[in-house]
């Protein structure tokens, strides 16, 4: 594990949100994180795609934040899928009993079909 | 008594401090060199070094020793001068007479010596005796403690030779007293006249500690240098504990076994009191164990422990202001320091006040600057004793576990701030520990993480007004240890509420993942409260799938 600065870069795919986080998911970028969430939902978004595969690690408190997108999302009736997880994070949610909880793929497209299949 | 020295042959790597003390009465006389302070940790050598040095003069015969310790001195004012004075008369005459049980004889009055005395001819150490016995009939304390310091200089005057004055423990002279203790303040500085003759060298011992208080009395300052006694490089603490093993009869340990020696840090007094101890529990032979054994011996019930109970009792009269103290000392070394005085006050038990004289007779004993692992395990032995009411047996088995796993064990220590992102700092370190013991990197990706979180949950909850976190890793060829430790409010395992994940997520709480995650990634996870510290202890097993191919 290397962990950089943590940034968060986004772009729109159809309907769905894909996001990037990027580094160490902690309390400070846990926000980015939860905020750039904000920002799509706000625009009426309500598929997100978050792309793990330049997060190196996450602790208890980026956790808690994911969870807090979606529930946010569960209240908007909106799904969120997580993608390109590295063992080492999928062990993680494993290790917590999240990961039934959560719509995961191992790539993103995989998580844009899904959540197009799921409009249709 | 000055004779007691031991033998020479077990006298190491003193040379060149027992040769400059030889020649100081002839740097004194040319304005050369003046008095000396024999500064050094306790057990380093400094009486033992005096008394080779008055051996050596006493029978040189070209400048008179004399020796006095006021460790054992009763500082009493109806008693010292008299005790000083006819130490001093009979230390002249023995040396006169090279008969040295002259100066050992204690019980003999003075009176008895005078036929020795005129038939050497020393009248002028008769009307010395008759001064100072008028000023006993007169009561005349003050007068009584001048004839008794200026004896040695009249010697030196009379008799053409010069004196060397040996005051071992002197810092324990600023406390003498006239009737009462603390009556008297300031008698030390009559000293001063003693210390200035060009005929009387004066080399002193004591607590540095101590001694920085009494040479702020400005009549002593400017004529004395310091000496340091340095420990023993390690090649001569071993040829030192061998020469003590061959004369008891114990077959000394291998080279390759006797690392643990460093320990003892050169301190010839530990490496002695080793030696003794293997041969009280009649050990023929010494193998890396036998000498853990016989150290854990040393700290809990030896020669070391006797040693330093009667420094802490000497500090500390009562048995409560002793358990504050000891629980003082152990705060001390677990920590590595010592505190502001109200978190001390709670630890220690006893009110401010207390605790701030408990922590300034600490600081005079020199006891809390010493980074002495000797020292320190005779502290958590008597702590275990005392305060956790555990056995000796229970201490010494507690001591020889960290020692005999001490061996193949490497330990790094951190400290972080608590502050954004400190956590990424011990990742980072594990992550170099393990690669230094070729841990595999996944395995080290899930130690990081449990580290990570045990670190945040010490800066989210602790409250601690020191904000730091201390950790320690102990690596082992089969297991990692990780202790972290941080001062604030208490947290307990027991505290934890495991709800069901299903739960969680339908009632809305979305943290406390932190120590359930610690929990999945180690193998055993232990939280005590130490003092006023929670300490978080961690072991992961290594297993042959973890180490990298």
């Amino acid at each position: 594990m290397k962990p950089v600065q943590f940034s968060v870069t986004s772009k729109l795919v159809g309907d769905a949100a894909v996001i990037y986080p990027k580094g160490y998911l902690n309390n400070l970028s846990g926000e980015g994180l939860v905020n750039e969430c904000g920002i799509y939902i706000g625009r009426g978004i309500t598929k997100i795609v978050v792309n793990f595969s330049e997060t190196d690690l996450i602790n208890s408190i980026g956790i808690s934040l994911l969870l807090q997108i979606m529930e946010d999302l569960r209240n908007i009736r909106g799904t969120i899928c997580c993608t390109n997880m590295s063992k080492f994070l999928r062990d993680t949610f494993e290790m917590l009993g999240l990961i039934q909880h959560m719509i995961v793929f191992s790539v993103e497209s995989d998580a844009i079909k899904y959540l197009k299949a799921g409009t249709t | 008594m000055p004779f007691n020295a031991v033998p020479a042959e077990y006298f190491f790597n003193r040379e060149n401090e027992l040769h400059y003390l030889k020649g100081l009465s002839e740097l004194k006389k040319n304005a050369l060199g003046g008095d000396v302070f024999l500064a050094g940790a306790r057990g380093m050598g400094k009486t033992e070094l005096l008394k080779q040095l008055y051996r050596l003069l006493y029978w040189e015969d070209n400048v008179i020793p004399f020796y006095y310790s006021f460790k054992t001195a009763n500082l009493k004012g109806a008693y010292f001068p008299k005790d000083y004075f006819s130490a001093f008369v009979r230390q002249y005459i023995s040396f006169a007479k090279k008969e040295p049980s002259l100066a050992q004889n204690a019980a003999e009055p003075l009176e008895r010596l005078m036929p020795a005395i005129s038939s050497l001819g020393l009248h002028w150490l008769i009307d010395c005796i008759e001064d100072f016995q008028a000023h006993v009939n007169k009561n005349d304390f003050y007068w009584q403690v001048v004839a008794a310091i200026s004896a040695p200089v009249i010697a030196a005057q009379k008799s053409g030779k010069p004196v060397i004055v040996m005051l071992d423990d002197f810092d324990a002279a600023a406390s003498l007293y006239e009737s009462s203790l603390g009556d008297a303040h300031g008698l030390i500085s009559l000293f001063r006249e003693s210390m200035q003759s060009s005929l009387c060298p004066h080399v002193m011992t004591g607590s540095a500690g101590a001694l920085e208080t009494i040479f702020t009395d400005h009549s002593l300052i400017g004529m004395t240098e310091q000496m340091r006694l340095d420990p023993l490089p390690e090649d001569v603490a071993a040829e030192l504990f061998g020469a003590h093993l061959t004369h008891l009869k114990i077959t000394p340990p291998p080279v390759g076994e006797a690392k643990f020696l460093a320990v003892l840090k050169g301190n010839p007094l530990y490496i002695r009191n080793l030696a003794k101890a293997a041969s009280k529990m009649r050990k023929k032979e010494l193998h890396e164990k036998d000498l853990i054994e016989c150290y854990s011996y040393e700290v809990s019930d030896g020669e070391t422990a006797f040693y330093w109970s009667s420094i802490l009792s000497r500090y500390m009269k009562t048995p409560a202001q002793q358990r504050a103290m000891l629980k003082l000392l152990m705060h001390s070394v677990e920590s590595g320091g010592v505190d502001d005085i109200k978190r001390l006050s709670v630890l220690s038990g006893a009110g401010e006040t207390e605790t701030g004289a408990i922590l300034a007779a600490m600081q005079a004993s020199g006891i809390v600057r010493s980074k002495d692992a000797v020292l320190q395990d005779f502290i958590r032995c008597l702590y275990m004793k005392e305060i956790e009411g555990r056995n000796a047996d229970f201490a010494r088995e507690k001591i020889e576990a960290k020692y005999l796993s001490e061996s193949e064990e490497s330990c790094f220590e951190l400290v972080i701030p608590m502050s954004s992102n400190a956590e990424l700092v011990v990742a980072k370190a594990v992550e170099q520990i393990g690669k230094n013991h070729n841990l595999d990197a996944e395995f080290l990706n899930y130690l990081q993480l449990a580290l990570i979180e045990v670190c945040l949950n010490a800066m989210e909850h602790s409250g601690s007004y020191e904000k730091k976190v201390f950790l320690k890793f102990i690596t082992r060829p089969d297991k990692l240890e990780i202790i972290v430790e941080n001062s604030g409010k208490p947290f307990s395992l027991d505290t934890r509420k495991e709800i069901p994940v299903e739960e969680k997520l339908r009632m809305g709480i979305k943290r406390g993942w932190g120590f359930k995650l610690v929990y999945a990634i180690m193998d055993d996870v232990r939280v005590e409260r130490v003092n006023d510290r929670t300490r978080v202890i961690m072991t992961k097993n290594i297993r042959d799938k973890e180490v990298a191919t």
